[in-house]
């Protein structure tokens, strides 16, 4: 090793030569390491394509640490750059290194360069050793690799495409998933599929596909799982040789030739021909006692041993050349073994006994076995048997079965019948039995026998029947010899080829009249449990028979025999049904003297009702009835618990009531308003509410009350009217006072009647009185002016034709404002009586003296003044003021001789003189409103008496005052106050 | 390729039923093989356009061939398709076979058979149009081994089911296009021809 060596030197060059000195020193230390550490020589690359693996080794000298890089060629891109401490192989003397590519090296041509590495110091680098690639210019195929590679699932795995010169890279394709790839060279493109899943049996397809698609290249890859067998044992059949069994455990998903599982047992060849096969098995000659079992695939091996003494793996095989000894009751099974060693081996053997689809196992044990007696079985039955035996001694397993052999038994007579019978409540009934099973009959059932007998007469009566009849038909009541004691017994007995059946009897029993307490039956998932007390004498058996409730004649009827002592049974049916009532009775000494002892009635599920009640409504005042009739027991399907009595709203229904009384089946709605109303009524069991039934009604006025209130009325009208009557009957007198006055006889001055005919007050031919109405009072004007006839033209036409004795024009034209045109006729003084005489007058009576003022003109004065004196008016005012003219209603003052009516000239001039004058009865009438308001409401002349055949009032109107106005607006209160005056007594 | 013939005589009526009867043989037999195609398209995730050139070498077509040419040349073509597909179900089998059988499997298996009866009606009328005359073609040269590298062999296989598809349509075309009555010619002595790939 060079040494730094430093001499003295003078003290100006001290300096130049330290200079000197670190430069040597430095340069000597160089060569120093470069002695040292050599460049690695003789590079040398061996690649194992199929495990990817390159194999680098070298000379290196003395150096144990090196420097590594390895590149992709062409692209001159890293892959591996590292330190790596490698020792020389005593062997080759030289140094080795091994790297695993993840490309598969046949992708691109791969440089190896190599330096050694003293901690800091490293030697030049070594010449570049190449590997060379599939991607060569040489080879212008298209390339995939690596080929047929297999995996373990879940592994990563890269794959490469060399595209041929002059094609372009398109895509990678892994089975039908496109792949990302990257190129590593100028043809070469690779891409990783990271944890891949089982392949197929023909392995995943990696695909490369160029642009013009002018070729397809591709791998196949085999992704798969190493072998795992289980469950490896050994056994044996002869007693000889081993049977290895094994499991080949989960599927590796590696077929084909070099791929496929192979197994080996103690070094032999097992491999099979069917590698889908789940159960393996190898046959070793001789009993081994230790067996191993191996099993390889390319993706690793798996190792089972097994170890065991031949008698502890005895497993028999298959008993052969079965046959069979077959009776009625019993047969004898035999059969043959295979192997004569058998002979002397302890066996456990199991029959299989089938008959009707049910299978029995019995067992037998014996040296050898070789026939087995099977007893119990059933005449006339179809069976089949087959057996597997195993070593009684250290069983092992039981054998292989042997094929199965059949055989029927042979017959016997009949089981006896199930006998029971049904009476009905009118003396009829039947004796029926449950027809024999195939089991029980025992062959072919020819028919029935039926016997009744009286035991106590000792007569008896016997019916033969077909084999399909399972009933007689009886009548207890006309069977003579029942009546005697009641006690006839039947017997029913079976036949077939072989014989007669044991007889089986029942006593005939006619139906309790008094039907007795029934209790209720719960259901559950065992049946009906049906309890009843204990008799601690009774030593009969029972009969618990059902039937549907609603039937009641000649029903179908089930039946079950308890022995004697039994005080509880389980009733369970197939024939069940939900929502049906079943009646369970219990009868004690069926077969002697049957007693109903208890009764029960249930359902195994409550539904709904079926149906609904029939439902009816109607009014009873203002009330509603409402009344239904009971559900039939077909359509209750449970237990009624009630009626839900509901009024409809629309949809909405309203609960009324909840009527839990089955018996009420009624139920009155009170409150209601008149209008229609809409009611349902249902009936509940404990799984809900029938439909139910619904009804209107129209809740209307209660008629008799209107009737009687109308009723009512008229009496009372009628009273009324009969008190009227007779208080107009009695005050008769006033009330012909108070309305038909008697029209006080015309007082004459002398006796006209006698000296002279009567007045003729026709008006002059000559001289019309025309009413002339002012509404100022002038006297000096208004006058009753005689109109010359031919001034009568305007008003009426051939009056002057008419006769002149004739009074009827005069007097419409006297009365013409009058609305009753007819002449007032004056009346005889005892006309008064009967108006009627007076109409059918043809005369007139009345001569008006006061206005036979021939060639005189009178004047009616019409002053409210003169009229305000009074409806009384005096003789003397009269005369004064000449306002009162005539008056011959005034019958008070009729009488009176002051009227100064003494003559006619002396009665009419101050009449004349007087502005009032007379006036007729008609100036009440006005012919217009305005007129009337101005005079006054026609009311006041109500009061007034009228004469009957005037129709005009005969007092004088209201207009002559106010006050009298107001009097006679109160008529009507006038009238009834003088009513009830003179009703006074 | 090589092949040695000898002749027979037959009736004409004979000759256009059996004509008849293995144009709908390999009618029935091109849409199994179009099917057993689509299979193993599906199957391998194979391109439709893949796996072109023929395996099958016969004499090229030629219009101076007469009716006994051309059925022998059919004939011999069929023969060494069968004699690829038996091979390479074989192949297939070793190397690839093993797993659950399925539709592919039956398709590969009916299409054999098919091609066995088109073979015995198209050997029957060889017989019928060239006397006495017995086609024996040769399988000397046939590749029969097939690849080493199961990629290649799948396509490999594939390229045989095409062929198998590409003769059966040639029958078809031949047998329609053969004249109604196959006239018996004059015997002729065996004779070797040299095939040609197509």
């Amino acid at each position: 090793m060079p040494r730094l060596s430093v001499s003295p030197s003078s003290k100006p060059n001290c300096s130049l030569i330290g200079l000197i000195c670190v430069f040597l020193g430095l340069s000597a230390t160089h060569t120093h390491a470069e002695i040292a550490i050599t460049v690695p020589e003789q590079v040398s690359l061996l690649a194992n394509t199929n495990t990817q693996q390159l194999s680098i080794s070298w000379l290196g000298g003395a150096a144990t640490t090196f420097d590594l890089i390895i590149l992709r060629t062409e692209f001159n891109e890293t892959v591996f750059y590292g330190t790596v401490s490698v020792t020389v192989n005593q062997v080759s003397g030289r140094h080795e290194w091994n790297w695993t590519s993840v490309e598969p090296l046949e992708c691109t041509s791969l440089s190896v360069r190599i330096r050694s590495r003293d901690e800091q110091m490293t030697s030049d680098w070594s010449d570049t050793q190449i590997l060379q690639g599939s991607d060569l210019p040489s080879n212008k195929d298209t390339q995939m690799y690596p080929q047929d590679r297999i995996v373990p699932v879940g592994s990563n795995t890269t794959f490469c495409c060399i595209v041929a010169e002059g094609e372009v890279f398109d895509s990678i394709n892994y089975s039908s998933t496109v792949m990302n790839a990257t190129r590593l060279s100028r043809r070469t493109y690779a891409t990783t599929v990271v944890n891949q899943g089982p392949s197929r049996s023909t392995g995943t397809n990696v695909l490369c596909f160029t642009r013009l698609r002018l070729s397809l290249m591709g791998a196949v890859v085999f992704v798969g799982y190493p072998p795992q067998p289980s469950d490896f044992v050994c056994e044996t059949h002869d007693l000889t040789s081993a049977v290895c069994l094994w499991n080949k455990g989960r599927d590796t998903s590696l077929y084909g030739r070099k791929r496929r599982t192979r197994y080996s047992v103690n070094n032999r060849d097992c491999t099979d021909s069917n590698p889908l096969q789940q159960q393996k098995e190898c046959s070793v000659p001789q009993w081994e006692g230790n067996w191993t079992l191996v099993a390889v695939n390319p993706l690793g091996q798996y190792s089972l041993t097994d170890s065991a003494e031949l008698s502890h793996r005895v497993c028999p095989v298959a008993p052969v050349e079965l046959s069979s000894v077959v009776h009625a009751w019993n047969a004898t099974v035999q059969w043959q073994w295979k192997y004569r060693s058998y002979s002397s081996l302890a066996l456990v053997c199991q029959v299989e006994l089938t008959a009707a689809g049910y299978k029995k196992k019995r067992t037998i044990t014996g040296v050898g076995l070789r026939s087995a007696v099977l007893s119990d079985l059933h005449p006339d039955e179809d069976y089949s048997v087959q057996i597997r035996c195993g070593a009684q001694q250290n069983f092992w397993k039981w054998g292989t079965w042997s094929k199965p052999i059949s055989f029927k038994t042979k017959t016997d007579v009949p089981d006896t019948p199930d006998v029971w019978m049904w009476s009905n409540r009118d003396g009829t009934g039947q004796v029926i039995w449950k027809p024999l099973t195939q089991r029980q009959s025992h062959g072919q059932i020819t028919g029935y026998d039926v016997t009744f007998w009286n035991p106590e007469e000792n007569r008896q009566h016997t019916v033969i029947l077909s084999p399909d009849t399972s009933a007689v038909p009886i009548n207890l009541t006309q069977m003579a010899y029942f009546s005697s004691d009641n006690k006839v017994i039947a017997t029913v007995t079976a036949k077939n080829a072989d014989g007669m059946s044991q007889p089986a009897s029942v006593s005939l029993h006619l139906t309790d009249v008094e039907p007795i307490a029934v209790s209720r039956a719960v259901y559950t998932d065992k049946g009906f449990p049906l309890l009843w007390q204990s008799n601690a004498s009774a030593t009969c058996s029972f009969v618990v028979e059902w039937h549907e409730t609603s039937c009641t004649y000649d029903c179908p009827v089930d039946w079950i025999k308890v022995p004697a002592g039994n005080t509880n049974v389980s009733i369970e049916s197939a024939n069940f049904q939900p929502g049906v009532r079943y009646t369970f009775s219990l009868y004690s000494c069926p077969s002697d003297s049957p007693e109903l002892l208890q009764r029960w009635q249930g359902y195994t599920e409550e539904l709904v009702p079926s149906g609904s009640v029939s439902l009816s409504s109607s009014q009873q005042g203002s009330d509603i009835l409402l009344t239904w009739g009971s559900i039939p027991m077909v359509d209750r399907r449970g237990f009624l618990l009630g009626y839900n009595v509901y009024i409809s709203n629309g949809s909405q229904l309203t609960l009324l009531a909840n009527l839990s009384d089955l018996e009420t089946r009624s139920y009155t709605v009170k409150g209601f308003s008149m209008g229609s109303y809409k009611f349902t009524v249902k009936a509940y069991t404990s799984a809900g509410e029938d439909t139910g039934t619904t009804a209107f009604i129209t809740l209307e006025p209660y008629t008799d009350w209107l009737i009687l209130e109308i009723l009512a009325s008229l009496g009372i009208l009628s009273l009324l009217l009969v008190i009227a009557t007779f208080i107009c009957y009695k005050k008769r007198k006033w009330v012909k006072k108070a309305f038909y006055p008697d029209i006080p006889e015309p007082k004459l001055p002398s006796d006209w009647s006698s000296a002279q005919g009567p007045m003729d007050v026709r008006p002059s031919p000559h001289s019309m009185v025309h009413i002339v109405e002012k509404p100022e009072w002038d006297s000096s004007k208004e006058v009753l002016v005689v109109i010359p006839e031919e001034d009568e033209d305007d008003e009426g036409q051939g009056i002057g034709d008419e006769p002149v004795d004739t009074d009827e024009p005069t007097s419409l034209r006297y009365y013409n404002q009058v609305v009753d045109e007819r002449p007032i006729r004056p009346r005889f003084p005892d006309s008064s009586t009967s108006s009627a005489s007076s109409l059918d007058s043809a005369h007139t009576d009345v001569t008006y003296t006061g206005i036979q003022t021939s060639g005189s003109s009178l004047v009616f004065q019409l002053d409210p003044q003169g009229s305000s004196e009074g409806h009384q008016p005096q003789a003397d005012h009269s005369v004064s003021c000449g306002g009162g003219g005539y008056r011959p209603q005034m019958q008070p003052r009729a009488p009176s001789d002051d009227m100064g009516l003494a003559s006619a000239e002396h009665l009419l001039e101050p009449q004349a003189a007087c502005s009032g004058g007379y006036k007729p009865q008609s100036s009440w009438h006005f012919d217009s409103p305005m007129e009337a308001e101005e005079r006054g409401s026609l009311a006041p002349s109500l009061g007034s008496p009228t004469s009957i055949a005037s129709t005009q009032f005969l007092l004088p109107d209201g207009e002559e005052h106010e006050e009298e106005k107001r009097q006679q607006s109160s008529s009507a209160a006038t009238w009834f106050t003088n009513l009830l005056s003179s009703t006074k007594p | 390729m090589s092949e040695r013939r000898t002749r027979r005589g037959t009736g004409s009526d004979l000759s256009r039923t059996t004509a008849a009867r293995a144009a709908a043989i390999a009618e029935q037999l091109h849409h199994e093989c179009a099917i057993l195609l689509e299979l193993y398209r599906k199957t391998e995730n194979f391109p439709a356009d893949v796996a072109d050139g023929r395996l099958v070498s016969v004499p090229p077509p030629s219009s101076q061939l007469d009716t006994r040419d051309k059925l022998w040349r059919l004939h011999s073509a069929l023969l060494q398709c069968r004699s690829l597909l038996e091979r390479a179900i074989a192949k297939e089998e070793e190397e690839l076979g093993g797993g659950r059988k399925g539709e592919y499997e039956n398709q590969r298996k009916m299409v054999k058979e098919r091609l066995s009866l088109l073979l015995i009606n198209t050997g029957e009328l060889l017989k019928a149009a060239d006397g006495p005359a017995i086609l024996t073609p040769s399988l000397e040269g046939l590749e029969l081994d097939g690849p080493t590298i199961l990629f290649e062999l799948k396509l490999w296989v594939y390229r045989i089911f095409k062929e198998v598809d590409y003769w059966t349509k040639m029958t078809i075309t031949t047998l329609k296009g053969l004249p109604s009555v196959i006239v018996k010619e004059p015997a002729r002595t065996t004779r070797a021809r040299r095939s040609t790939r197509r």
